[in-house]
């Protein structure tokens, strides 16, 4: 064993001097677009491309919310990922609480058919989507967003709530109905709060997918008032292509939610991230 | 306690509301595509039904050939530098010797986070030909190279590609050494005390037992790049020319731009044909020839 130690040591070292410097080339986009946020064009273009900004311009971050929509693209993003978030509760809790602890036939075939949602590419849905969402005059409505979202998530979040009920013991409901509590008191004040970890974990995923969607709402939206962050600020080079300090303010604003999310919960949202990486196709 | 349980009306007022906002808005749309790959139809007027013409017009497109073919580009790198470097981290990260491992994943996990419009806004500042980071270091250096990366015929879809590589590098590296961390510790420990050096870890335990890993960490990667859609409609829109175009965008563009739904359901059914080949193909390449193989952490 000591021999090995010893043998290993350079390699660690090698491995490690690696690591570093692929961990900082992968990580300094990110501080680059940060400093430009905060930089002057002329500072951006000639003086001091790299480094951290000379004279910190917050103007930007002034202009950034003044010369632009972005809080307007913050409202329309905040609204459309909140109500697709209450909506895929209000859909999947009955639906896999019935799914996996009520006595039916036909339960298998049901909850395979919803899970075949994790499967299918939005490419195939998104024409007559599209289609569908004008035949219900839903066209640059929130409900044009917040319908398909809803739907999308169905597959994946029902299957993180179908594992978490399976857990909850046969006695907490049997006790309950004794009790003489209704079907409905049952499932909403003794067994959601069972499951109250499975449901954050269900809405981390559904937050970040809802807040960063951009091919759904690149062809369902058109009208600049419905239009969230990510298409809102996929327009802005060609329009705003003269303040760059601005635009990287926009940008640097528009991710802290998902990366604020992200630190609090690393392990949840890889996990999440990892199991649900089908849905994304 | 049954009785209860079994209550007919609780029961369909708890799935129906689910079963039928699946089948409308994910369910009916899926048939409605292959249904309406048979027709002429502009998403306006009735569809004309005209049997396997636009499946022949799709073939007959050099547009189709030339998307598939950046679709493989976009792919072969994906596979090459995403799940490449993610490997190559895992192996490192597996080296109990190495410290602040957490810090290591979340560096390269943060862009996966982030949405691909920010993702994309960011690295056209970089690849900006006139003062983005990568002419600005050619020319630090004192190279006189510059290169026009976006709009070179040539090279834009690469540089593309290099885009999603960098947003999820992390991501593939949480799936594959998630997997790597859930081996039974004793596994590593029995080869470690037979002398086995580090590379010789990885290469005959580590790897051999994350097949079912690699099997997942392929398709997505391959199936990705045969999707690749928003990365060039937000910083090339498929050009310059058609250089960039893949068979989603082809889809899309056909389908929205050009008023040709028929058509646009025509290529999004080869491209739905496409990618359960290649998950047949990968599962194929990824068969347990021996049996005997550790199921990866799930």
């Amino acid at each position: 064993m000591k021999q090995a130690h010893r043998t290993t040591k350079p390699s660690t070292a090698i491995s490690m001097i690696f690591l570093i410097i692929c961990s900082v080339i992968f990580i300094y986009p990110l501080f680059y677009l940060i400093f430009y946020s905060l930089k002057t064009n002329n500072e951006i273009f000639l003086t001091n491309p790299f480094g951290f900004p000379k004279d910190i311009q917050w103007v930007n971050y002034v202009n950034a919310i003044k010369a632009f929509d972005i809080l307007a693209f913050f409202k329309n993003s905040i609204i459309v990922s909140m109500a697709s978030i209450a909506g895929i509760l209000f859909f999947v809790l009955p639906f896999s609480y019935s799914a996996t602890r009520m006595i039916w036939r036909g339960k298998t075939v049901v909850t395979n058919y919803l899970t075949m949602g994790l499967f299918i590419p939005i490419q195939v849905i998104i024409i007559p989507l599209s289609i569908l969402v004008r035949d219900m005059h839903l066209s640059n409505t929130y409900f044009a967003l917040i319908v398909p979202y809803v739907a999308f998530n169905l597959a994946f979040s029902s299957m993180i709530m179908s594992t978490s009920f399976a857990g909850v013991p046969k006695e907490m409901e049997e006790s309950a109905v004794i009790d003489g509590a209704g079907i409905f008191r049952t499932f909403v004040s003794i067994i959601i709060p069972l499951v109250k970890p499975a449901i954050a974990t269900a809405v981390i995923f559904a937050f970040l997918n809802v807040w960063n969607e951009y091919t759904v709402a690149s062809i369902l939206i058109s009208k600049n008032s419905v239009k969230t962050l990510p298409i809102g600020l996929a327009n802005f080079v060609g329009v705003h292509s003269t303040d760059w300090g601005a635009m990287g303010a926009c940008l640097v604003m528009a991710s802290i939610p998902t990366i604020i999310i992200y630190l609090i919960f690393s392990e949840q949202v890889e996990k999440a991230m990892t199991i649900g990486g089908a849905v994304k196709g | 306690m049954n009785k209860v349980m079994g209550n007919k009306k609780v029961i369909a007022l708890f799935t129906l509301p689910t079963v039928i906002l699946f089948t409308v808005i994910v369910f009916y749309p899926i048939i409605q595509t292959v249904y309406r790959s048979f027709y002429d139809w502009n998403g306006l007027t009735a569809p004309i039904f005209n049997g396997i013409e636009n499946y022949k017009n799709l073939f007959a497109d050099d547009l189709f050939y030339e998307s598939m073919r950046n679709g493989i580009i976009f792919a072969v790198i994906l596979v090459v530098f995403q799940v490449g470097l993610a490997t190559v981290f895992t192996m490192i990260l597996m080296n109990p010797r190495i410290r602040g491992k957490r810090f290591f994943r979340s560096a390269f996990f943060i862009p996966a986070v982030l949405s691909v419009t920010v993702v994309c806004q960011l690295w056209g500042a970089l690849y900006n030909p006139e003062w983005g980071l990568f002419n600005k270091i050619f020319e630090v250096l004192g190279l006189g190279y510059r290169q026009s990366w976006l709009s070179s015929l040539d090279f834009a879809i690469v540089a593309i590609a290099f885009v999603n590589v960098w947003q999820f590098v992390g991501y593939q590296l949480c799936i594959i050494y998630s997997s790597a961390k859930a081996i039974p510790e004793e596994y590593m420990e029995a080869a470690r005390i037979d002398g086995a050096s580090l590379w010789q870890l990885d290469r005959y335990i580590l790897i051999p037992l994350l097949k079912d890993t690699y099997k997942m960490s392929f398709i997505f990667a391959i199936t990705g790049g045969l999707n690749a859609f928003a990365h060039m409609n937000i910083l090339t829109k498929g050009g310059p020319g058609t250089s960039t175009y893949t068979l989603t965008y082809m889809t899309f563009r056909n389908a929205f731009t050009v008023g040709k739904y028929g058509y646009g359901c025509t290529s999004a059914v080869l491209l739905v044909i496409q990618c359960l080949a290649v998950t047949i193909l990968v599962n194929w390449l990824f068969r347990n020839k021996d049996g005997a193989v550790f199921e990866g952490g799930k």
